[in-house]
């Protein structure tokens, strides 16, 4: 059946099962698998993805529940291609990933946590990550790396990064 | 002997009306006792259903943390668990504040085991409407307390229960989850003979 999908400001009609969750479609039809699969159950964070500003595992996510919204993944973070969004610059200064299995859903779920809440205090933080599961154990980074992207000038004025909806086509 | 008849007939008759007049007070006891025990015959099997995992596991307290409890968890009754990676529902009891419920949560259950359940709207029951670990009597009085139970009255809260979508999902929950007991309608209409009946509490339990 086919199915219109908005992602990173891009329509697609994609022509699969409206069961088929979102994860699935994003890694085998349009082909972004910075998306990674851990364990699709939603468990441990590693396929969050934002939908109209909200994180969301995708692995659990059908298709069939996303017509006229948004969904945003890890390939539409960065503003442009010159430029980093404040959490990716961030992540690099403090040298988060190890393995970087789980940094996309990480970096999905910090990117939610600062649209909302630009000065997060560590509690807060704590409490918005906490389904995100890091194997290689980064979780002391993740927070440095999210109060520095929240307390640098380039956030306040960049976090919102969700109003770049150009209607642009894969059509 | 004739003041014998007279006075035995006399006695006979007040007797007899004295028995008339009991009669109807009588057979009012005991069809309003009889009708009592029935109305908590059916409020407790209301309990049964309202202190049932699938209920009570999100009508948590204040510390807005939704339960594991129940045999789905491969737990025994009075044990229960903390739901995983230290989920909270936080004030708004949407997890607003922190990971929102419907992050995992979607509008319909997912299938594989273990896997999240789902319904059109995923959240925790208003803090004032608490049943986890609450008695028989102390639900009963929520259930009937328009300040604690949404305004509703008991016509509206059976109306409820057998229309709200979250809570019909507590008897189609998905894979590995045991559905609360009885069904839906058999609920409504507990409670419709409870409030008919006075919508009696039981006495306090120990
Ligand atoms: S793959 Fe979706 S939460 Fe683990
Ligand atoms: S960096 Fe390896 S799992 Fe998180």
């Amino acid at each position: 059946m086919k199915k219109k999908l908005s992602v990173n400001g891009v329509q697609h009609t994609v022509d699969v099962d409206p069961s088929t969750p979102l994860l699935w479609v994003l890694r085998e039809q349009l082909a972004l698998t910075g998306t990674k699969f851990g364990c699709g159950i939603a468990q441990c964070g590693a396929c969050t993805v934002m939908i109209d500003g909200v994180p969301i595992r995708s692995c659990v996510l059908p298709l069939a529940s996303l017509e006229g919204r948004q969904v945003m993944t890890i390939e539409g973070l960065a503003p442009s291609d010159e430029k980093l969004h404040p959490l990716q610059q961030a992540w690099i200064e403090h040298q988060v990933p190890q393995c970087g299995y789980c940094q996309s859903g990480q970096l999905m779920s910090a990117a939610a946590l600062l649209a909302r809440n630009p000065e997060p205090t560590d509690a807060e933080i704590d409490g918005a990550m906490q389904g995100n599961i890091c194997r290689c154990g980064m979780y002391g980074r993740i927070r440095k790396a999210i109060k520095s992207a929240a307390t640098s000038r380039i956030a306040q004025s960049e976090l919102h990064t969700f109003d770049k909806t150009d209607e642009a086509s894969d059509e | 002997m004739k003041l014998h008849t007279i006075i035995t007939a006399f006695l006979t008759l007040a007797l007899t009306a004295a028995s008339l007049a009991k009669a109807p007070s009588d057979v009012d006891a005991t069809s309003s006792s009889a009708s009592e025990a029935e109305a908590l015959a059916a409020w407790q099997k209301v309990y049964e259903v309202f202190s049932h995992p699938r209920c009570a596991n999100c009508h948590v307290p204040e510390d807005n943390i939704p339960r594991w409890s129940g045999p789905s968890y491969g737990l025994t009754q009075g044990e229960w668990l903390n739901h995983g990676i230290n989920i909270t529902g936080g004030e708004s009891r949407i997890g607003a504040e922190s990971i929102p419920c419907m992050a995992c949560h979607q509008s319909t259950n997912a299938e594989l085991p273990h896997a999240p359940p789902g319904a059109p709207t995923w959240r925790l029951a208003p803090v004032e409407m608490v049943w986890w670990k609450k008695s028989s009597q102390e639900i009963c009085q929520q259930i009937k307390d328009p300040k604690r139970n949404g305004g509703r009255s008991l016509q509206e809260v059976a109306d409820h229960i057998g229309h709200d979508a979250l809570v019909q999902w507590g008897w189609a929950p998905g894979p590995g989850r045991e559905p609360a007991p009885y069904s839906s309608e058999e609920v409504v209409n507990f409670l419709e003979s409870w409030r008919v009946a006075g919508a009696p509490c039981p006495a306090p339990t120990e």
